[in-house]
C-alpha cells in the first residue's frame, strides 16, 4: 500500500496503481476519452491530466503510476484551464459546429463528448471549427465509419487489435492528417473486418455505427401489401429495456413482443424456436461425425463474426465448421418456405426482418449462399430507436406472448445468447439422444462465465466429449491455435463477442464488463424459470419436422438449413 | 524476423518500385506477423515513403525557417510553376514528383534542392530551372 | 575570435590507420572509470535535452539485463541544425568510436546508429566505415582482443522529425509509427525492444570520445561549472558567414557570435531577432543577447540553447510569415497522437493564417490559450515546445503584431 494525497485528503492505494484508478477509488472523476478499461494506455487525449506537485508539467492520470508520498490536484484552476482549452480544440475538430449534427448523431444520448463536457464544464467555444472534409466508408454491409466524427483517440484500433486480436484499423499519415483508417484505405467491407460491431462500442462519438435497416423496415411496415414477420435472437430480451433506462439484465421479453406488435409487425416469433432447431441439427452432426469418423473437432456456425474470421484467418479449417446454418438464417429459411406455403402467403409479399444483439448478421443476411432467407436485420439498438420513435413506452406496456409455431423455445435456446451456451444446449440434447436416459443435473457450469476460454470434458456412455469455448475473437484464435497444434476436442463454440451475443455490437451502449455480467444472469434466470429447457423436448420443432422436414439431417433439411463456406485469405 | 530491419526493408522495397505497393506491404505483414493495416499506417507516418507510384526524379525543396529566410519560398514558387505541380503531386509523364520538406541540414547554404540522391545548395531560381532541364 | 578546437581536433574521415586508441584507453580503465570520467566532466546531451551523459550511461550500466542496446542518434532534424552532419561527415570513425565506448561501458553488445533518410552523404560514409570496421575486426566479435563483443547497424530514417524524440526514435527501429512513448519507463530502463538502451546524439558520442582523448583535465578548463567544455554552433540566416563553429562555453556572448563567427548581418540590415537555439526555443531581441553562450546564461535571457542552431533574422521579413513558416513545421511534423499537440498546432496555424491583417486582443489571448494547453499537457518535447517560438514573437513583438485601434492582451498566468 501507498499513501497518496489527491485533492487534500489522504488515500492509502495498491501499488501498481494509475492516478486515474487512484481518484476512482476516492470516488474522484476525472474525464476520459482515450482511456477504455481493458486496452492498453494510450494517453493521447490528455483530458485527464492532473497537476503532481513538483513537476513543472500537467500528467496523465491514466498513464502515470502512484508513487509514494505523492500529492495530486486532479481538478486545480490550471488543470480546469487546461482541460478547457483541451476541449474546445477537440470540438474545433469534430464535425459538429453550427450544424445540430448532435442531434442525428448515433451516439444521440450516449456520447462520450457530451459526458466528458458535462464534467469539464465548458461553457464557450472561441475556436472556429475546422472540418476535415472526409467521406465516410460505406463499403460494409454491417458498418458506417463517419471520420468527421473521429478524433483519433485510437480505441476501436486496440479494440479490434488488442481484444479481438484481429487489427483491421490503422493510425496512418501525421500532424493534422492524421486518420483512423484501414489498409490502403480501402474501407471496412473490403478487408478483413469480421462485422463484430465490437469498434462501435468502443468509439466515444459517432464515428462508428451499424448501416441501418430501420428505415427500410418502416417502409415495408407502412406497406399493407407486405406481411411482415420478425424474429428476436435470445440476447435482445435481456438488453433492450436498457436504452427505456432500465438496469442491464432487465428482461423484457413479453414488453418487447407487445411493443413489436404495436410497431405494425404481422407476427412476432423467436430466433430460440430456430435455436432449438439448430441444436437437432448441429447434434445429429456432431453425433454423426462422432459414430463415422467424420472431421472433428466439430465447430459451431451461429457467430456470423467467427464465421468470417475462419474464413480470412483459418481457411484450412472450413471443413470443420458445422454446415448449419445460424438460428437467424434457419429462421428466414423456415419463414419463406414452410410458413409461407402454410399460410398461403406470396413470397413477394413477405418480408422477414430479424432483430440481432449483432452487427454481422446484417452482413450474414446478404452472403449470396443464403440471400433471401432474411430480409432486414436490426440491432437491438435500432429496435429501441424506432420503439421511441412510435412513441411506445415500452417498460409500461403488458407483457404479451410469441405467436406461433415458430414462437416457443426451450431453455436451451435462451442460453445460446451467453458464451458456452450452444454448447450447454448440445450438451443437455446429446447426453439424452445417445444415451436415452434423462439428464439430471441440467447445468454445465464449467462452459458458463466470463472466462475467454473454457474447457470441459463430458462423460457419455463412456465416451469422453471434450468440448471448447471461446468467446472474443482474440480467445478464439488462441483456441484455433491450440487445435491446429495438435489439442484433440470433439466439439467447439465460438463465439465473436466477449461475453457472446449479449456482449454483440449490435447491443445497447454502453456494453462493458459490468453490462455484460448482468445480462448474463439475467439470462441463465429465464432458462431456469421455463419447464422446458432442453431443445428436442420442443415440441413445435418436433412437429416442424413431422410436417415438413422430416427427420434431423434429412434431405429437406440439408437444402433448408445448412449452407458452406468461402476461404477469403487476407 | 528482426525488426530493426524493418525500415531497411521499406526502403529497399521503395527503392525497387519507387513506391511500396500493395502486395509487398502483403507480404512484409506476414513475414512480420502483424496486421497489414499496420504496414500500411506505419509506411504512411513517414514521408519519405510513397503507396502510390513516383515520379523518375523526386524533386524535395527545404522550406524551413534558415532557408525560407533565404527566399526558398520564391524558389518553390518558380519550381511550381515550371512543372505545374503542387506539393506532393507528380507530373503526367511520371516524370517529377515535388516535395516541400523539411529541413535537410544544409542550413547554412540555403535555398536547397535535392533531386533523387543529389543534394543542390544556394539555388537561384535560374539555376533551378537548368537542373530541372538537365533532367529531362 | 577563434574557434576553439576540441572536437574538431584530428578530425577522422578513414579508418585506415586509425588506431581507435580511445577505445583502447577506454577498455583499459575499466566501464565504472569510463562512466565515472564522463560523469566527472559535466558532459550534457547534445541533442537538445540537455541530459547529463554520464548519469545516463551510469544508470544504464546498473540496470540488469541479458541485453542492452545503445543508440547513435542522428536524426537531426530540428531546422538550423547541421552539426551531426558535419561531424557524420567530416569525423565518422570518432563517431563510431564513441559508439564502442558507450557500448562497453553499459555492457551493450549491440547498437545502432539511426541517421535520417535525407542524409544520404552522412550515411553512405558511415554505411562505409560500418562495412570496414567490420571487416578490420573493430565491430563483431572479441574487439581488440579484450573479450568485448559488439555489432553494429545502421538505420536509415525516413523523414519524420519527431523520429528525433529518443523513444519515438525507438519507435522507429522497431518498425512502428515515430510516435513518442509514455513515460516511465524511461529507455536506460526499458527502451528498445524493451531492453536497457542509451541514445546518444553524435556530437555528444564525440565529445566524450574527445574526454577520454584529451583528458577530463583539459575538458574541466573548458567552460563553465554548468556548461563543461565546447559547443558546435550551427550558424543561419542573415548572416555573412554561416556554418558550423565550435564554440567554448562562456567565452563569448550571443551577440558576439553573430559579430565574431558570422562576421555580422548581411547587407548592413538591423537585427530583428535571433533564435538561439533552434525553432523549438524562444527567440530573442538585440537587446537580450548580451548573455554568455552557456545553457544557463541563455537560459536566464528566457530561452534555451537546445541543438546549437542559432538562427539569425534581421528586420527584413514579415512577423506572421515568419511564424507561419514554423507553425506549419510543428502542425506537419507532430506525431498526431495527443491532441493538445495536433489539434492545437493546427488550430494555431490556422489562426496564424487569418491574422495576416493584425490580431485582436482576442485573438492573442487564444493563441497562448492553446500555447500554454500544448506546453503543459503534450506528450513529449516536440509539443511542449511547440510554441515557443512564436510566443516569444507575441510577447516581444505584440505591438506590431496588433490589430490597429486594438488594445493589449493578456498573458496566460501559466
Amino acid at each position: 500500500m501507498l499513501q497518496v494525497n489527491i485533492d487534500g485528503k489522504t488515500y492509502n492505494v495498491n501499488e501498481g496503481s494509475s492516478i486515474l484508478e487512484a481518484a476512482g477509488k476516492a470516488h474522484i472523476k476525472i474525464p476520459t476519452l482515450c482511456y477504455e478499461e481493458g486496452l492498453s494506455i494510450y494517453g493521447g487525449c490528455r483530458l485527464c491530466v492532473v497537476e503532481i506537485e513538483g513537476e513543472r508539467l500537467l500528467q496523465p492520470a491514466c498513464a502515470t503510476e502512484i508513487k509514494e508520498g505523492m500529492v495530486i490536484k486532479t481538478h486545480s484552476p490550471k488543470v480546469q484551464e487546461v482541460r478547457r482549452n483541451l476541449f474546445e480544440l477537440i470540438i474545433a475538430s469534430h464535425d459538429i459546429s453550427c450544424k445540430l449534427n448532435c442531434l442525428t448523431c448515433s451516439k444521440n444520448g450516449n456520447c462520450e463528448l457530451r459526458q466528458a463536457a458535462d464534467i469539464i464544464g465548458i461553457n464557450q467555444v472561441r475556436l472556429k471549427s475546422r472540418d476535415k472534409g472526409y467521406s465516410e466508408d460505406r463499403s460494409s454491409y454491417s458498418i458506417i465509419r463517419e471520420p468527421n466524427k473521429c478524433i483519433t483517440c485510437g480505441r476501436c484500433i486496440r479494440k479490434c487489435e488488442e481484444v479481438q486480436g484481429i487489427g483491421i484499423f490503422t493510425m496512418a499519415n501525421r500532424g493534422p492528417a492524421t486518420i483512423v483508417t484501414t489498409f490502403e484505405d480501402k474501407g471496412m467491407g473490403n478487408v478483413e473486418c469480421t462485422n463484430c460491431g465490437q469498434c462501435i462500442h468502443s468509439c466515444p462519438t459517432g464515428a462508428l455505427h451499424e448501416v441501418y435497416h430501420y428505415e427500410n423496415v418502416w417502409d415495408v411496415l407502412n406497406d399493407p401489401s407486405k406481411h411482415v414477420v420478425v424474429q428476436t435472437a435470445p440476447a435482445v430480451r435481456v438488453a433492450i429495456s436498457e436504452p427505456f433506462g432500465a438496469e442491464p439484465g432487465a428482461v423484457a421479453t413479453g414488453q418487447m413482443v407487445a411493443a413489436l406488435r404495436r410497431l405494425g409487425f404481422d407476427r412476432v416469433f423467436d430466433t430460440n424456436f430456430t435455436a432449438d432447431l439448430t441444436i437437432m441439427e448441429e447434434g445429429t452432426e456432431l453425433i454423426e461425425r462422432i459414430n463415422n469418423g467424420g472431421i472433428l473437432p466439430l465447430l459451431t456456425s451461429c457467430s456470423p463474426g467467427w464465421i468470417k474470421f475462419i474464413e480470412h484467418f483459418y481457411p484450412d479449417l472450413l471443413p470443420n465448421i458445422s454446415s448449419c446454418k445460424s438460428p437467424q438464417q434457419m429462421f428466414g429459411a423456415v419463414a419463406k418456405t414452410y410458413y409461407a406455403e402454410k399460410n398461403n402467403i406470396p413470397l413477394e409479399d413477405l418480408v422477414v426482418v430479424s432483430v440481432m444483439p449483432c452487427t454481422a448478421k446484417k452482413f450474414e443476411a446478404r452472403r449470396p449462399e443464403m440471400e433471401g432467407d432474411v430480409d432486414f436485420v436490426l440491432t437491438t439498438r435500432e429496435l429501441a430507436r424506432m420503439i421511441k420513435t412510435a412513441g411506445i413506452d415500452m417498460l409500461a406496456l403488458e407483457e404479451e406472448e410469441y405467436d406461433n409455431l415458430m414462437g416457443v423455445s426451450s431453455g436451451a435456446a435462451d442460453i445460446f445468447g451467453a458464451t458456452g451456451g450452444v454448447m450447454e444446449a448440445a450438451l443437455r440434447t446429446a447426453y439424452e439422444l445417445i444415451t436415452g436416459e434423462e439428464l439430471e443435473k441440467l447445468d454445465f457450469e464449467m462452459v458458463r462465465g466470463l472466462e475467454g476460454i473454457k474447457v470441459a470434458e463430458i462423460d457419455i456412455n463412456g465416451l469422453k466429449v471434450k468440448g471448447g469455448v471461446a468467446h472474443g475473437l482474440g480467445n478464439v484464435r488462441k483456441l484455433m491455435d491450440r487445435i491446429k497444434s495438435g489439442e484433440e476436442f470433439h466439439f467447439i463454440e465460438l463465439m465473436a463477442c466477449p461475453g457472446g451475443c449479449l456482449g454483440g455490437g449490435g447491443q445497447p451502449i454502453p456494453t462493458n464488463e459490468e453490462t455484460r455480467t448482468r445480462r448474463m444472469k439475467a439470462i441463465y434466470e429465464i432458462d431456469k424459470g421455463k419447464k422446458m429447457r432442453k431443445s428436442h423436448e420442443n415440441s413445435y420443432v418436433q412437429k416442424l419436422y413431422d410436417d415438413y422436414l422430416g427427420k434431423p439431417g434429412s434431405h429437406r433439411a440439408h437444402e433448408l438449413l445448412h449452407t458452406s463456406y468461402t476461404a477469403r485469405g487476407v | 524476423m528482426n525488426y530493426g530491419c524493418f525500415l531497411e526493408r521499406m526502403h529497399n522495397v521503395q527503392d525497387t518500385y519507387g513506391y511500396i505497393p500493395e502486395t509487398e506491404i502483403d507480404k512484409i505483414a506476414r513475414d512480420f506477423n502483424i496486421p497489414r493495416a499496420k504496414v500500411y499506417g506505419t509506411i504512411k507516418f513517414y514521408s519519405m515513403f510513397h503507396t502510390e507510384p513516383t515520379g523518375k526524379y523526386i524533386i524535395r525543396i527545404c522550406d524551413s525557417l534558415s532557408c525560407h529566410i533565404n527566399s526558398s519560398h520564391q524558389l518553390l514558387e518558380t519550381i511550381k510553376t515550371y512543372l505545374g505541380l503542387e506539393d506532393g503531386q507528380t507530373t503526367k509523364d511520371k516524370l517529377f514528383t515535388l516535395e516541400v520538406v523539411e529541413c535537410l541540414g544544409y542550413c547554412g547554404e540555403g535555398p536547397v534542392m535535392m533531386v533523387n540522391e543529389h543534394v543542390y545548395i544556394h539555388v537561384n531560381e535560374s539555376m533551378a530551372l537548368e537542373i530541372l532541364k538537365k533532367c529531362v | 575570435m577563434e574557434e576553439t578546437l576540441f572536437l574538431k581536433k584530428d578530425m577522422k574521415k578513414e579508418l585506415s590507420n586509425y588506431e581507435f586508441s580511445n577505445l583502447k584507453k577506454a577498455l583499459k580503465l575499466g566501464r565504472e572509470k569510463v562512466i565515472d570520467i564522463i560523469k566527472q566532466s559535466g558532459l550534457k546531451g547534445r541533442g537538445g535535452a540537455g541530459f547529463p551523459t554520464g548519469l545516463k550511461w551510469e544508470l544504464a550500466y546498473q540496470e540488469e539485463a541479458d541485453k542492452k542496446y545503445i543508440i547513435c542518434n542522428g536524426d537531426e532534424g530540428e531546422p538550423g541544425t547541421f552539426k551531426d552532419r558535419y561531424l557524420l561527415e567530416n569525423n565518422p570513425v570518432k563517431v563510431l568510436e564513441g559508439i564502442l565506448i558507450v557500448a562497453y561501458a553499459i555492457g551493450a553488445d549491440e547498437g545502432y546508429c539511426y541517421i535520417r533518410g535525407e542524409y544520404l552523404g552522412p550515411i553512405n560514409i558511415f554505411e562505409k566505415v560500418i562495412n570496414e570496421a567490420e571487416a578490420t575486426g573493430i565491430l563483431g566479435e572479441n574487439i581488440l582482443d579484450s573479450g568485448f563483443n559488439f555489432n553494429l547497424y545502421l538505420v536509415k530514417g525516413a523523414g519524420a522529425y519527431v523520429c528525433g524524440d529518443e523513444t519515438s526514435l525507438i519507435n522507429s527501429i522497431e518498425g512502428k509509427r515515430g510516435r513518442s512513448r509514455i513515460k516511465p519507463p524511461y529507455p536506460i530502463a526499458k527502451g528498445l525492444f524493451d531492453k536497457p538502451t542509451v541514445v546518444n546524439n553524435v556530437e555528444t558520442l564525440v565529445s566524450a570520445v574527445e574526454i577520454i582523448n584529451q583528458g577530463l583535465d583539459k575538458y574541466l578548463e573548458l567552460g563553465t561549472e554548468n556548461s563543461r567544455g565546447t559547443k558546435l554552433v550551427c550558424l543561419s540566416g542573415d548572416v555573412n558567414q554561416p556554418g558550423v563553429y565550435e564554440v567554448e562555453f562562456g567565452q563569448v556572448t550571443l551577440g558576439e557570435i553573430i559579430e565574431q563567427f558570422g562576421k555580422g548581418i548581411r547587407n548592413y540590415v538591423p537585427l530583428k531577432f535571433l533564435v538561439p537555439g533552434g525553432i523549438s526555443t524562444q527567440v530573442l531581441t538585440p537587446a537580450e543577447l548580451n548573455v554568455p553562450y552557456t545553457y544557463e546564461g541563455i537560459a536566464s535571457a528566457g530561452s534555451a540553447l537546445g541543438s546549437g542552431a542559432v538562427i539569425v533574422v534581421d528586420e527584413g521579413h514579415d512577423l506572421v510569415d515568419l511564424m507561419l513558416n514554423v507553425s506549419r513545421f510543428f502542425m506537419d511534423e507532430t506525431c498526431g497522437t495527443c491532441f493538445p499537440c495536433r489539434e492545437g498546432n493546427r488550430q494555431v496555424y490556422h489562426m496564424l493564417k487569418e491574422g495576416k491583417e493584425g490580431f485582436t486582443e482576442k485573438d492573442v489571448e487564444l493563441i497562448k490559450n492553446v500555447g500554454t494547453t500544448i506546453h503543459l499537457a503534450a506528450r513529449c518535447g516536440l509539443g511542449q515546445t511547440s510554441l515557443n517560438f512564436i510566443g516569444s514573437v507575441f510577447d516581444k513583438f505584440g505591438d506590431e503584431l496588433k490589430l490597429k485601434g486594438g488594445e493589449h492582451y493578456v498573458t496566460s498566468k501559466y
